[in-house]
């Protein structure tokens, strides 16, 4: 095997360069450098505390987007347009099982991954059963969640968040930095290895790229679509879940700005749309760089009209950069 | 004057040569049969007259005047009508949409729904009483049979009003009253001064409605005879060349047909009675070390049979044991299992996953037969090493997307992805399609060494060569039934392609003697 690879220094300049292409690392290139923009506009815009609650902002994109990652990378136009919907319940429900006591913290958790959970199932079953698609099936669940809090409120806000899960969210918890952002490294590392070190995750990836040679091998690729559906549905329950504790309650729609933003970010985190490749990694960057961008432009006061242009110039130059990695890849 | 004539035409793609200066001549209100063993050219010869390929050389001509056809619109403009094999109907439309599809008869500049109706109706008379009660114009074509399909196909192309007519195995799914129609349309066809150029994997058929056939050879017609004056015996010499009429088998050299199975060796595969779409009761045994060849043209059941053994294709009926175990409505996760692997030469569609990295392909067989919850990458590449070793895969990393190797190269991920697992039983489906000869080499050395090893095979090779190469007993097909049993002495070039145009049921020994 060995006379076969190329020397060792060409391995390792391979693989610098393999690292300075990676979406992860491009993300966080053009963070930095929206930051530096921001830093020299605005002064304080890079501030430490700032950068803090900024990444609290991305921790929360990041999560829904983790779901958003898994179902995109299993393909067959994979999307999950549900995740707002989801979230404005999930939030709803924990908020009122938890009415403000700390104690009943375990209890909404469980029951928000566990409805989230089943959501998402719900999708995955109508998306491989009823061959319904994917964009058709999580747009109509929106819906129909968005309809029903509606219904269940009769659009006045309800539930609060308890004093700890609050304070997960805003306060230091180690050297300053907050509990949500723990979370959010802990959740991470747990996707990276569910894509890479299980067996789960091969299948995932195969199943994306190609469902005929997946299935001959012996997978189920409709199992594992739906599956992942349940699983987004589950990280969206758990955004609405911390989204109640950074906002304090709810109103009806609180979970619908996510939707765009969670595609946006694994997109330009690297991952293909057609399924099959990418990573959550690359989508962290992507939700870190979007937030940055986004605070960047309210800073700017730019405009509606400015911040348009200034947002696509970003999308489209982070894309044109993964275009050239392909073409070297290739 | 002929109303077509093709000479010296020449054709490649890459390093096949498809057609090496074939000549044809087409006289008006003939049936012309054009008949050669698989990978003879007629497919290529047809697409050509069809406008589908253009030829690298040589000069087509109707009537007398020299034509080129860039695209199929063209030659249909010029009359040229095509039966293809592979069905050409959209499953989501309606019969009658379908035979009028793109001529549908006007009114006022909208389409006029009930002259299609009445044209459909029309149409569908002349098959009436052979089509089954439940066939209506507003019918959608995915909810009918195949062989009502084939019925549409053939009512579509004769609707087309051509002068000339290729059919392409228009027969392989109809019953014997429907083929009774079909010819009976096929002589009025005549008789109107129709040109019909008719391809078939029958015998029977091609001496009933044939006026004179053209065999087919290299990819050059070596003989056109009337059919009067020949015999099935006398077309499959043609087929074969001189060489193998003497009863020769070339492509297998002297010493490298394998040793026979030792008669104690136990059975690991046994199939009875299987069932399946494009496939009728099939029955075989497959003993330990033995490389058993399925035979015949294109497309007459052996692949069907393959992968319905597999469980890749639903609606398999029938009793299969694995080492004596029975496999009942398997899926491709039960075979495995069971110790089977499946290796196609159709690796975009059935091998590789070509944008993931080499190490996962290699696995994908592992975890399935395996299960467990972690995958420890280096682990994996660390038991996946021999293999790799063994296969003489030429890569740059194990990470590197498949799609960076050459097509050898990545079949022989595919053959690795099964060795892992170390399989009882290996069913190869054309294996070698598109690959170059050192990696055919490669492969059939390793699919010896596996049989050594005590693995059962089930080869089937569109290339004869590989049957007689490297399998002691090989299965004819044709219609999805075994219609001959070749093997020792009686399995050479000759008895392959004689057997290939059997007709399915008919005593075996009756026509052998026949033809020989």
């Amino acid at each position: 095997m060995s006379a076969q690879n190329p020397s060792a220094s060409a391995a390792v300049r391979r693989r610098l360069g393999a690292l300075a292409l990676h979406p992860l690392t491009l993300a966080l290139a053009a963070a930095v450098a929206l930051l530096a923009l921001g830093e020299a506009i605005s002064p304080g815009f890079a501030s430490p505390g700032q950068i803090v609650s900024q990444l609290t902002i991305a921790a929360l994109l990041g999560m829904v987007a983790a779901g958003q990652t898994l179902v995109i990378i299993g393909g067959r136009e994979g999307i999950d347009l549900s995740v707002g919907g989801v979230i404005s319940l999930c939030a709803f429900v924990a908020g009122n099982l938890m009415a403000g006591t700390d104690a009943a913290i375990p209890l909404a958790l469980a029951a928000t991954l566990a409805l989230g959970f089943a959501v998402g199932l719900l999708n995955g079953l109508g998306i491989v059963l009823l061959r319904i698609p994917p964009l058709v099936m999580t747009l109509g669940m929106t819906g129909v969640i968005q309809g029903a809090l509606v219904i269940l409120t009769r659009g006045v806000p309800s539930g609060r968040s308890a004093p700890a899960l609050t304070a997960l969210m805003n306060q230091p918890l180690v050297a300053g930095i907050p509990g949500v952002l723990l979370l959010w490294a802990a959740v991470a590392l747990g996707v990276c290895l569910l894509l890479h070190n299980t067996a789960f995750g091969v299948r995932v990836y195969a199943i994306g790229a190609n469902p005929e040679v997946a299935r001959i091998a012996g997978m189920r690729p409709e199992r594992i679509r739906a599956l992942l559906f349940g699983l987004s549905g589950m990280f969206a329950g758990l955004t609405g879940f911390l989204v109640l504790g950074y906002t304090g309650s709810v109103f009806v729609g609180i979970g619908l700005q996510y939707v765009l933003p969670s595609i946006v970010a694994v997109v330009i985190g690297g991952t293909s749309l057609a399924g099959g490749i990418g990573g959550y990694l690359g989508t962290i960057g992507g939700a870190i760089t979007l937030t940055v961008l986004q605070s960047l432009l309210i800073t700017l006061d730019a405009g509606p009209a400015g911040r348009q242009v200034i947002f696509g110039l970003t999308l489209l130059v982070l894309l044109l950069l993964y275009g050239r990695q392909r073409g070297l890849r290739g | 004057m002929p109303l077509l004539e093709l000479s010296d035409l020449r054709k490649r793609y890459g390093g096949i040569v498809a057609l090496d200066g074939a000549d044809l001549a087409l006289e008006a209100g003939e049936v012309h049969v054009l008949i050669g063993a698989n990978g003879c050219g007629k497919s290529t010869l047809c697409k050509v007259i069809a406008g589908s390929v253009l030829p690298d050389s040589g000069v087509l001509r109707i009537d007398g005047a020299e034509r080129r056809f860039r695209s199929p619109r063209e030659a249909a403009a010029a009359g040229v009508g095509v039966f293809y094999q592979e069905l050409s109907l959209v499953p989501s439309l309606s019969v009658e949409d379908n035979l009028l599809l793109g001529r549908e008869p006007r009114r006022f500049g909208l389409v006029d729904r009930r002259a299609v109706r009445r044209e459909a109706e029309r149409q569908l008379a002349l098959f009436a009483g052979a089509l089954g009660p439940e066939l209506a114009p507003d019918s959608r074509v995915a909810d009918l049979s195949a062989d009502q399909r084939q019925v549409v196909e053939i009512l579509k192309v004769l609707g087309e009003d051509a002068r000339l007519i290729l059919f392409d195995e228009p027969t392989s799914s109809l019953d014997r009253r429907q083929v009774a129609i079909f010819f009976e349309l096929v002589r009025a066809l005549k008789r109107e001064g129709r040109t019909v150029v008719f391809i078939s994997h029958r015998m029977d058929e091609i001496f009933e409605i044939g006026d004179r056939v053209s065999v087919m050879r290299d990819g050059r017609v070596v003989e056109t005879t009337a059919v009067a004056d020949t015999d099935p015996g006398r077309i499959v010499r043609a087929m074969v060349g001189g060489e193998a009429a003497a009863g020769g088998a070339p492509g297998a050299a002297p010493g490298t047909a394998p040793a026979p199975a030792r008669p104690g060796d136990a059975t690991l595969l046994r199939v009875d009675g299987l069932s399946a779409p494009r496939v009728d009761g099939v029955s075989l045994e497959l003993r330990a070390g033995e490389i058993l060849g399925l035979g015949g043209l294109h497309g007459q059941g052996q692949s069907a049979l393959l992968r319905g053994l597999f469980g890749i294709e639903p609606g398999v009926r029938g009793r299969i044991e694995v080492e004596g175990r029975p496999l009942r409505r398997p899926t491709p996760a039960d075979s495995i299992r069971a110790g089977l692997a499946y290796i196609s030469g159709d690796r975009g569609r059935d091998g590789v996953a070509l944008l993931r990295p080499i190490l996962e392909n290699l696995a994908y067989g592992l975890v399935t037969r395996e299960g467990g919850v972690a995958f420890p990458r280096g682990r994996v590449a660390g038991r996946l090493g021999p293999v790799v070793e063994r296969l003489g895969l030429r890569f740059g990393s194990l990470s590197d997307p498949v799609r960076s190797l050459s097509g050898g190269n990545q079949q022989k991920v595919v053959i690795g992805r099964w060795l892992a697992t170390a399989p009882r039983v290996i069913l190869l489906d054309d294996p070698t399609k598109g690959i170059d000869v050192n990696a055919k080499a490669d492969l059939f050395r390793m699919v010896r060494e596996l049989a050594e090893a005590g693995a059962a095979i089930l080869l089937y090779s569109s290339e004869d060569g590989e049957l007689l190469g490297h399998a002691e007993r090989v299965l004819v097909f044709n219609g999805g039934r075994i219609v001959r049993e070749l093997s020792g002495e009686g399995l050479t070039r000759h008895a392959l392609n004689e057997a290939a145009y059997a007709t399915p049921g008919a005593t075996p020994g009756a026509e052998a003697g026949a033809a020989a």
